[in-house]
């Protein structure tokens, strides 16, 4: 077993060795990230650009409803599984309509993740670190962004749409911070600024001419990422027409099925298709303790059916193949049914799911066994799951940045990529 | 009140000498050398060791902007820019400091810097995020300048009441003593216990059980409610006679419903604490509500205070001592600041040694402390020319950005809101964020705080400067933004005045002509107000 720890001290012998070079170059190292070698490799994934959409299930999904059904065992439940358009793949009966879309999914069956709470396990499932108090790490949305994003786009690359995780940005800095939508898609506060175009105009020239002659003398890192966030702030004015999705609800309604949930997801697909990088849907609450059945009669039927409408209406429009869906939450669900018909949180073995771009579909991987306590074969880590996005993406998940003079990959040091699951 | 420590206490450091050893143990007497000059020379070594040039010293302006704003938290006023500018006193910036230390406004902003040290923006729990009580009983440390460790032994003594002192502290940690250990010996002594909570770590001299250890001294606190106020719990933090942590080994090989065997009291690296076992039948009384818990027969917490800011507590000195260099100088000695231990070693030795030495001998005076780091040459570089915010040889000044509250407070002086209200025969609001509110502001600016580089605002945070309210201050009546429109003074005077109200310093000739034009145009003096509020060099303190 893996040690349980992954604090910043167990990077230290080879930071220092890193720091050591470093310092007796005279070079300064940045903070953030900001490193050239770092940076060519942004530049080369950007060529062949993808994007991403992680569909984010808080509380935790239970295995057990969705993808990993145990029929006639005690811990099986209620609900039956029924067959899907991939031979000998079944869900469960509350994913009619992705039944019909496995074709594009590939199943984990197998994951087996280190952190058994809530706030661990939502910090967990976006870094792929556990939480350290060394090191702030950045969500996938952040690394996505800084690997796939566009220099001075309109829009931000990196986008949230009612869902949880505080990591952001993490050492790579304010540039890659999550920007939030709200439940309703509403844009944040302040997003629309009142302003004549023309005064708003003589105001930002003064002010470039200010930051010009500041940035002459001052080669200050935080001043230049002040002055680019103001600038992705300027151009949002420009982009904000890519978050209106009221025109095109009353059409999608059907496809996407009449729930809010629904109409983020046709957000994320409008965002992707504007060229956001990444964009995180959340849908609460699935920490079902007590009930279980109930909330996933109740959360998996419009969760479903939204996903398989974003599969179907990204494939439509021919941006399947280069966008990656992700569907997980922060930990699964015990197979034990609890005496208040709920299940609780379990970690050893429980499902995520890919879909499109750079995933193989039609395919499970990893099996739990016959009661779904533990992982029968093939254990994926969030280290591994986490290595297999980056994969996907056409990012090295060996990729290095610095927090402060640490070296952190993109994944954890050990992890390995899945290829079975790469198309 | 102080309490000497027992001998119990002071047995334990005897016991600790393989750590002593790792550290100079702190004296009494003071040097002859003033710290501020032991501090340029030792820098001064480093410098010459990693073959770095420092930067030239500072120009006035850039230092009356950056001392004013780490002493008292706010940008100097245009008449106080002018006077000192203009003053041709040779110890002008002697005499300033002088005065910014005895400026009210100085214990307030130290204060403010600690709550977010000891709280956070969003503390772990328990009706812990409003605590004015406590947060003017801390600034009430400040005002009277008493030694840190005394004010830091009461705050992990915590008597009376959260409404009056630090009683406040504990109860962020209801029922979980070992979150509590990692907060106090991180914030409080600068070393990370949090891996050895799990498992025994490979780097560090301290194993699991040292973790449990110093988690049940403090096993048996409880937060009591004893009063209400409005619709807010008064809280003392009682302490039980019995209960302890208990150990279970290695987290990987937990077995589940293992309860563990209890854990000792026992310091850091040092002795365990001596008791007296209670009898085996001794029965406990419940906590009543609404009435202060008995203090009980031996108290676990007290004995942890008396050893954790005891002077010669190899820790405790080093680790304030770091901590506010770093305030100042953006960066610890040991870095980071809280993670003091044999794989992470200070980079300068001599200094730090140097330092907690004489801040012990000085009977923890941090205001003398403080004098010492902003006289010394090594604060006063210049930041000018740089990139990196927090140098790692101190050759230059560090960058970092402002609180939310140096912000808003920094816009009321630079716009002239504040004097405005000053001349109105209306009573202020009572809310230090007036008129923006602390809602938006301290969602979009309110963290991090730790006074260091690190800065995460990003784009939504210049929604709020571009799109949000700030011309509710820029309006001020007979502020800034009106001088600067009145078309009938002279241009250069109107420029003048507005860069010395917003960034303390006189503009450059291009920046004469370039705002000249401007406001030839007939453009909005608001905006250029604007402007010079929200740029790079008003949002950095440099």
């Amino acid at each position: 077993m893996k040690l349980n720890c992954v604090r910043g001290e167990h990077l230290s012998r080879r930071a220092l060795m890193k720091g050591a070079l470093a310092t007796t170059a005279g070079g300064v190292v940045m903070n953030w990230g900001g490193l050239t070698a770092s940076r060519a490799i942004a530049a080369e994934a950007r060529k062949q650009k993808k994007h991403c959409i992680l569909l984010w299930m808080n509380g935790g999904a239970s295995q057990f409803e969705t993808f990993d059904m145990k029929p006639g065992r005690p811990t099986g439940g209620p609900f039956r599984p029924i067959d899907s358009n991939v031979p000998g793949i079944q869900v469960c009966e509350l994913m009619p309509r992705m039944a019909k879309q496995m074709d594009k999914v590939a199943v984990i069956r197998s994951m087996r993740t280190s952190e058994v709470d809530h706030p661990g396990g939502i910090y967990l499932m976006h870094t792929g670190y556990r939480p350290s108090a060394n090191v702030r790490f950045p969500e996938l949305g952040a690394i996505v962004a800084k690997y796939q994003g566009t220099e001075g786009g309109d829009l931000p690359d990196f986008v949230k749409v009612s869902s949880n995780g505080d990591a952001g940005g993490g050492f790579l800095g304010p540039k890659y911070q999550p920007f939030g939508i709200g439940s309703e898609g509403t844009l944040p506060p302040f997003a629309v600024s009142g302003m004549d175009a023309a005064k708003e105009a003589k105001r930002h020239d003064l002010r470039s001419f200010v930051e010009d002659q500041f940035a002459t003398e001052n080669k200050s890192e935080l001043a230049k990422m002040h002055r680019e966030a103001y600038e992705a702030a300027r151009r949002l004015q420009k982009g904000r027409e890519a978050f209106k999705i009221d025109d095109e609800w009353a059409k999608s309604k059907e496809l996407y099925g009449d729930s809010e949930f629904g109409k983020r997801c046709l957000l994320a697909r409008k965002l992707i298709e504007s060229g956001v990088a990444f964009v995180e849907v959340g849908q609460s609450s699935y920490d079902s303790h007590a009930d279980n059945f109930q909330w996933h009669r109740g959360l998996v039927p419009p969760m479903e059916h939204a996903w398989a409408g974003l599969l179907a209406d990204l494939k439509e429009r021919g941006l399947l193949d280069n966008t990656l869906v992700v569907w997980t939450g922060e930990i699964g669900r015990t197979p034990q049914i609890n005496n208040r018909a709920g299940r609780d949180h379990h970690v050893r073995c429980w499902s995520t799911a890919l879909a499109g771009g750079g995933i193989k579909g039609g395919q499970v991987y990893g099996a739990s066994d016959e009661n779904g306590v533990e992982v029968k074969d093939n254990p994926v880590t969030e280290g591994d799951f986490f290595a297999t996005i980056y994969s996907a993406l056409a990012i090295d998940p060996k990729t290095e940045n610095y927090a402060g003079l640490r070296p952190v990959p993109l994944a954890p040091f050990g992890s390995k990529v899945v290829k079975t699951l790469l198309g | 009140m102080f309490h000497p420590p027992s001998t119990g206490v002071l047995r334990s450091f005897a016991v600790g000498g393989a750590l002593l050893a790792l550290f100079a143990v702190p004296g009494v007497a003071f040097a002859e050398e003033p710290l501020h000059t032991v501090i340029d020379r030792e820098l001064r070594a480093g410098w010459d060791k990693a073959k770095v040039t420092p930067a030239k010293a500072s120009s006035d302006a850039e230092f009356l902007r950056r001392v004013s704003l780490d002493l008292v938290g706010v940008v100097p006023s245009y008449e106080e820019t002018v006077t000192f500018l203009d003053s041709k006193d040779a110890d002008k910036r002697d005499a300033l400091i002088e005065k910014l230390l005895a400026d009210p406004r100085f214990a307030r902003h130290q204060a403010d810097v600690w709550d977010m040290v000891l709280f956070g923006r969003n503390p772990p729990g328990y009706e812990t995020q409003r605590r004015e009580g406590f947060q003017t009983w801390l600034r009430a440390r400040f005002e009277k300048n008493v030694p840190y460790n005394e004010w830091a032994g009461d705050l992990l003594r915590a008597e009376g009441t959260s409404a009056e002192n630090g009683a406040m502290y504990f109860a962020q940690w209801r029922n979980a003593p070992e979150d509590a250990i990692e907060a106090v010996t991180q914030t409080f002594l600068g070393v990370q216990l949090q891996c050895a909570r799990c498992h025994d770590h490979p780097f560090e001299e301290w194993k699991q059980l040292d973790f449990y250890g110093m988690a049940a001294f403090l096993a048996r606190l409880d937060v009591v409610t004893v009063a209400q106020k409005g619709n807010q719990p008064i809280f003392a933090i009682g302490e039980r006679n019995l209960g302890e942590v208990r150990f279970t080994g290695s987290v990987k090989d937990a077995k589940p419903g293992d309860k563990g065997e209890p854990v000792k009291p026992k310091f850091l690296l040092g002795a365990e604490l001596a008791e007296t076992p209670f009898p085996k039948d001794f029965k406990e009384e419940r906590f009543a509500a609404n009435k202060m818990p008995p203090k009980p027969k031996f108290s676990r917490k007290d004995a942890l205070a008396a050893w954790a800011t005891n002077a010669d507590n190899p820790y405790f000195a080093r680790s304030v001592a770091n901590r506010i260099w770093a305030q100042f100088m953006g960066r610890g000695l040991v870095h980071p600041i809280d993670n003091m231990s044999a794989s992470n070693k200070p980079s300068h030795p001599t200094l730090l040694d140097a330092m907690a030495k004489e801040l012990a001998a000085h009977k923890f005076d941090l205001k003398w402390y403080i004098r010492e780091l902003v006289s010394s040459n090594a604060y006063r570089l210049s930041g000018i020319g740089t990139g990196e915010p927090t140098p790692e040889w101190f050759q230059h000044a560090r960058s970092r950005p402002l609180s939310a509250e140096e912000l808003v407070e920094s816009w009321q002086v630079a716009t002239g809101y504040l004097a405005a209200e000053a001349a109105s025969s209306k009573k202020p609001e009572n809310d230090r964020l007036r008129p923006l509110g602390n809602g938006y502001i301290i969602q979009f600016f309110g963290n991090p705080t730790t006074g260091t580089g690190d800065f995460q605002g990003g784009l939504r945070e210049h929604l709020y400067l571009n799109n949000g309210p700030l011309g509710s201050m820029i309006g001020a009546k007979a502020g800034l933004a009106e001088f600067v429109g009145d078309a009938k003074k002279p241009v250069a005077d109107r420029v003048e005045r507005l860069f010395l109200s917003t960034l303390n310093r006189r503009p450059t000739p291009a920046e004469v002509k370039r705002f000249s034009a401007y406001f030839g145009e007939g453009n909005s003096a608001s905006e250029a107000v604007w402007v010079l509020i929200t740029c790079s060099e008003f949002r950095f303190n440099h």
